[in-house]
């Protein structure tokens, strides 16, 4: 299509654009559909000229000819309807029109009309001017500026409330982006749950930031036509409303004599899931336009009100069960300094498929425990939680970390075959025991785990010889065992497969290794546990880069030396060795 | 951190609790800290004027190549034991809202916000903090979860600006303000003004700003028009194959470098990865004094630990050479060499 096409299909009369730049493209338009849509009739074409005034009259526009001195010699009908007080033989300056003078520009309005005009200089210092009635253009073009005007906002409504937002977050927004488009004070009231309705209001202030503010009402305080508004019926007569909504004092800064008020609901799931009133002054009135609108902002607010309460109360379940599946810090035990971090694969979930904790002896010792199941996400999760509660019990009746595991792998099995999960787990088990001198004995059974490590007060670092099978697979796995001793001050590190395997580097595809860890902890022997698990979090997460990770859990512990407290108060490191190591170093 | 200079008590204190850390003696410095809020030091003078000098010296000791990293560590731990007995002696009741305070994914640096959570707590927010490191996705659920009046975020690496505005962007997506801090914006802020984002520079002014959600919403927009010429992401996408051809030259040309234990080559690849990082945060904030204040930075660290000029000098010819098509990470290199210590300014 060209741009002739478009100018011969009807481009409406071209009365948007301004009147001297279309009015000849018109005209020759004009010219051509009557040639081409019409046969020649008169084959006489061309012979009398035509009557030129006559031709003129049928313009548009109307036409006001003055001589050298201003005084006016013609007026043609258009013009005389538009200009009455125009009159031939008079000077124009008389009649009193302000858009006919020589420094007039645009448009102007004149008895309810808007016209345009200008000034054409012809032969003999006359001159003509071409006037336009563009009442109806304008208003058009106003029309569909209004229009764009709200599609904008609809477009800013929807992506500020296109995200899942806090249900009060989601409802401060709501009458935020109400103020100053649809309202000068705008409230929101939520249908009531248990006998309380809570409610929003923003209302403009000076500077462009509405003031937000909100509150609770309770039980019969509902006005009519909200309570009317939460069942789901528009109300129409809404005079009185604003009666009372100025009473009640909803409506700060206005008056109820000089104020236009509008109700309508917030659509929901079924029911509607709130209520939002609309006010302003009269002198913008809400017309049909106005109130279609406004509907079309409470269908985007309510569908983020019902996303964020369908969210909220989702996440409270999910909260709930997370908290139950997350690894329970170690209890606070003599001897020991423990150390932990937890960085589940899927940040948004807090939950994965290591785990580790400890529980008390009653001789004294703890039982603690480190590992990892098969799978990822929420069903590992919850197969850890399974794993712990079974330790949790097991561990009143066996206190060997052997016996203990190969009694977590029977009742695994049976769990496992009875729903037919086939899930398994690697882990390490062992139970500490605090020395006199402050040291701490470990004795630890594998069950085909990374082996621990341990971090001598030389400042070097052990890898502890522990194997054993994966448990909850066969009914009677080999499980390795050994017996560790951590004089005062060293610490045995336990750690999940995500941290060795964690893939980072130049190109993001190596794996961390076991080599790298062992060289991050060397020289690391003054390290509180706390310190000392952060610090192999840390390495790990600066070596994956913010790539993709597996589930990372660390255990560490510390013999806290003689003296110590265990828990938070504890010394970090015992006053004698450190100054020794201090030298050394 | 002028208050201490007008408190000589404190500056007392201060000196013995550096001792404190220097030992390693957790109940000692704890000891201390109580001790001083029971002769009636307010809780935030023992923050700010005690605890934060003191880490700020810490991190010093550690870049002139005093202090190991463990040693820092330890420090570090004590530091944090220090304000968690500090925030358990002292229990202000809470009047406002919920602030959530977190360091930015990748940033481990918890002390310093973790001081600014302590003084909110104490001029009576509800303060929840995230810890270090906080993935996005994590702080945006717990944002859904929970209504939060603010977010306050902390970055003290530069190089973590892109990471961070796709966070702050996280946080208005969910309709709740941010407030920002650290060293990462810039000693001044300016790269929080680039992210259009509003910025704190200690603990009492992000509470004054917290405190008006006014001028928490009014941050003036980002300026980020300059990252249409797709520098930013093309550096990105280059960024293994530079530090590869970066090594093999730094092996060529110092043969030294071709004797390497692991562990040296594994520094020197993250090393010659900070570089790069930098100055992609660099263009991607258009601000070249990153990159420059950056390289100071590190040949002043690697000076205290006798490693020559030249292992910097070097690198940065390499990827001058090869990003001659990146017109601002060309120009950042040109003025980070010029910085180097020995080279014409």
């Amino acid at each position: 299509m060209t741009a002739s096409d478009v100018r011969d299909c009807d481009p409406g009369d071209g009365r948007l654009s301004t009147p001297s730049t279309t009015r000849p493209s018109a005209w020759s338009a004009d010219v051509r559909r009557t040639t081409t849509a019409l046969p020649p009739l008169a084959p006489d074409r061309g012979q009398a000229p035509p009557d030129w005034f006559e031709v003129v009259e049928h313009f548009r526009e109307g036409l006001v000819v003055c001589d050298a001195d201003g005084v006016v010699r013609h007026v043609s009908p258009v013009a005389e309807r538009l200009l009455p007080e125009v009159t031939s033989g008079e000077p124009l300056s008389s009649a009193g029109v302000p858009g006919l003078s020589e420094d007039a520009r645009g448009g102007f309005t004149h008895r309810g009309r808007r016209l345009t005009a200008r000034r054409v200089p012809l032969s003999g210092a006359r001159c003509c001017w071409y006037v336009e009635d563009v009442t109806d253009s304008v208003s058009r073009a106003d029309a569909l500026l209004a229009e764009r005007a709200r599609s904008a906002f609809l477009a800013v409504v929807g992506d500020k409330l296109g995200n899942p937002l806090h249900p009060d977050r989601a409802a401060a927004a709501v009458v935020r982006l109400a103020v100053p488009t649809l309202a000068e004070v705008a409230v929101l009231v939520l249908a009531p749950r248990a006998g309380r309705a809570r409610w929003w209001r923003a209302s403009r202030t000076d500077d462009d930031a509405p003031a937000v503010d909100s509150g609770v009402l309770v039980g019969g305080e509902l006005p009519t036509a909200i309570a009317d508004g939460l069942t789901g019926a528009e109300p129409h007569a809404v005079d009185w409303l604003v009666e009372q909504a100025v009473d009640a004092g909803w409506l700060p800064g206005l008056a109820d004599t000089e104020t236009v008020a509008r109700v309508v609901p917030l659509p929901g799931r079924d029911a509607p899931v709130g209520v939002l009133l609309v006010a302003r002054r009269a002198t913008r009135w809400y017309d049909e336009d106005d109130v279609e609108l406004v509907r079309a902002f409470a269908a985007r607010a309510g569908a983020a009100l019902t996303t964020a309460l369908l969210y909220r109360d989702q996440a409270e379940v999910a909260d709930t069960l997370q908290a139950s599946l997350l690894p329970v810090e170690p209890v606070e035990a003599v001897g020991v300094q423990w150390g932990t971090a937890y960085r589940p694969a899927q940040a948004g979930l807090r939950i994965g498929g290591d785990f580790y904790g400890s529980h008390r002896l009653t001789d004294g010792g703890s039982v603690f425990f480190l590992g990892d199941v098969s799978g990822k996400g929420v069903e590992a999760a919850v197969f850890t939680g399974q794993l712990r509660q079974c330790l949790q019990a097991l561990h009143r009746l066996e206190s060997n970390p052997a016996r203990l595991l190969r009694l977590l792998n029977d009742a695994l099995l049976e769990t496992t075959q009875a729903h037919g999960q086939g899930r398994f787990a690697t882990i390490v088990l062992g139970v500490a025991r605090p020395e006199r001198d402050g040291g701490l004995t470990l004795t630890m059974a594998g069950g085909g785990h990374l082996p621990p490590l341990v971090l001598r007060a030389s400042g070097e670092v052990e890898t502890v010889p522990l194997r054993g099978m994966l448990i909850g697979v066969v009914s009677d796995p080999r499980v390795g065992e050994v017996t560790v001793r951590l004089a005062p001050g060293e610490t045995c590190l336990l750690y999940s497969d995500g941290v060795t395997e964690a893939r980072g580097g130049r190109r993001g595809d190596e794996l961390f290794g076991p080599e790298r860890l062992v060289t991050a902890l060397t020289g690391c022997q003054r390290m509180p546990a706390p310190a000392l698990a952060e610090r192999v979090e840390q390495v790990t997460c600066d070596w994956l880069a913010q790539g993709d990770h597996d589930d990372i859990a660390v255990l560490a512990l510390r013999a806290a030396g003689p003296g110590g407290r265990g828990g938070r108060h504890l010394h970090s490191v015992p006053a004698g060795i450190d100054r020794t190591e201090e030298t050394d170093a | 951190m002028t208050a201490a200079m007008a408190a000589p008590d404190l500056g007392e204190a201060y000196s013995g609790y550096l001792d404190h850390l220097a030992d390693a003696d957790e109940y000692a410095a704890t000891d201390l800290a109580i001790g001083l809020l029971d002769a009636g030091v307010a809780a935030e003078r023992v923050l700010l004027d005690l605890v934060a000098p003191a880490q700020a010296e810490v991190g010093e000791r550690w870049a002139r190549n005093e202090w190991s990293v463990a040693q820092e560590h330890a420090a570090t731990h004590i530091s944090e034991q220090v304000v968690a007995a500090v925030s358990a002696h002292v229990k202000p009741r809470p009047t406002g809202g919920r602030v959530v305070v977190a360091c930015m994914d990748g940033e481990w640096h918890a002390l310093p916000p973790r001081l600014v959570a302590e003084v909110l707590r104490l001029r009576g927010w509800q303060v929840t903090f995230l810890g270090a490191s906080v993935p996005a996705a994590h702080l945006v659920s717990y944002l859904h979860r929970y209504d939060a009046h603010a977010v306050a975020l902390a970055c003290a690496l530069p190089m973590r600006l892109p990471y961070a505005h796709r966070m702050i962007e996280a946080c208005r997506r969910s309709d709740v303000p941010v407030v920002v801090g650290g060293r990462g914006f810039g000693a001044d802020g300016r790269w929080a003004g680039r992210l259009g984002v509003a910025w704190a520079p200690d603990a009492p002014s992000a509470a004054e700003l917290i405190a008006d959600e006014r001028a928490l919403r009014g941050a003036p927009p980002a300026r980020l028009a300059h990252l249409a010429d797709d520098e930013y992401p093309s550096l990105l996408r280059r960024r293994g194959e530079l530090i590869d051809s970066a090594l093999a030259e730094l092996r060529e040309r110092v043969p030294a470098t071709r004797e390497y234990t692991a562990a040296q080559l594994d520094a020197t690849v993250s090393d010659l990865g900070h570089i790069v990082d930098f100055l992609a945060a660099a263009v991607y904030v258009d601000d070249a004094s990153l990159f420059t204040e950056f390289v100071q930075w590190l040949s002043g660290i690697l000076l205290s630990r006798g490693v020559p000029v030249g292992a910097i000098a070097l690198p940065l010819e390499h990827y001058a050479g090869a990003l001659r098509d990146f017109p601002r990470a060309a120009r950042a290199l040109a003025l980070g060499s010029a910085t180097l210590p020995g080279r014409p300014r």
